[in-house]
């Protein structure tokens, strides 16, 4: 299946503020005299796992995205009341395109959490990897998408 | 009265882990309405289909760092907790 330039686009604005982060990381562990070969072996292992966590779910939104390929769907009526009435005469049968990237989508949720939870799992048994380093990088990508956010904000600006 | 005193600390270790858990739940339901509110916008107007899978995509991996801390939390409560409130309580009696 080809990838998407959306996905591999943010996947790699992803990947680069991960590694970046994760040296941020890297450097405070050696500036509290804490590491050694198992901070930097956790840290790789640690951001690979977030990385490979965004991409899995870019692939996911991509086929989805990809479901509705030829299907047209009529155009949004506008509401003429916003009460009760109005919502529920909005409440319209869902696509079964729709339902079907639904399913996909909270499959795929459950299956990657599972991955990410074994990820985990095996970084705080294996003593090759020190949890702390392995763990943190999983929390990466959103403060990459929040710094990133705050700064297009100040670009549009 | 150690050993049941050790017991509690695993049972509530336990019980905590799989309460953290619950906050696992929402997101997989959130990202399947968010897609699906997409795949609609993406059926109304294919144009936008690019946009709407960039939006999209940050929309669902910040929705999903809520079950990730969730996640941490249960995994530390789990493999990490245990050992150190068992040791605390260890060093108490001694």
């Amino acid at each position: 299946m080809k990838i998407q330039p959306a996905v591999k686009q943010e996947t790699a604005w992803i990947a680069g503020g991960v590694m970046i982060l994760t040296g941020i990381m890297v450097l405070v562990f050696v500036i509290l005299g804490k590491f050694d070969y198992t901070v930097a072996l956790g840290a790789v292992y640690g951001a690979a796992i977030a990385v490979l966590n965004f991409f899995l779910l870019g692939m996911t939104v991509q086929k989805a995205a990809e479901e509705m390929h030829g299907v047209q769907l009529p155009p949004e009526e506008e509401k003429e009341d916003a009460g009760s009435e109005g919502e529920a005469k909005n409440e319209a049968p869902e696509n079964p395109h729709v339902r079907e990237a639904k399913k996909k989508m909270q499959l795929s949720y459950y299956g990657r959490m599972l991955m990410t939870m074994v990820a985990a799992a095996l970084a705080l048994v294996l003593p090759i990897f020190h949890p702390i380093a392995a763990l943190l990088p999983l929390l990466f990508p959103r403060i990459v998408i929040f710094i990133r956010g705050m700064i297009q904000g100040k670009k549009e600006a | 009265m150690l050993e049941l005193a050790i017991g509690i600390i695993l049972g509530c270790c336990a019980l905590g882990a799989g309460c953290a858990m619950i906050a696992g739940i929402g997101p997989g339901i959130g990202e399947g309405n968010a897609v699906a509110k997409a795949c609609e916008a993406i059926g109304r107007q294919p144009e936008c289909k690019g946009s709407v899978t960039t939006t999209m995509l940050m929309g669902c991996a910040v929705a999903e760092t809520t079950g990730l801390y969730a996640l941490v939390i249960a995994i530390l409560l789990i493999f990490v907790a245990p050992n150190s409130l068992v040791g605390i309580l260890l060093r108490s009696i001694q």
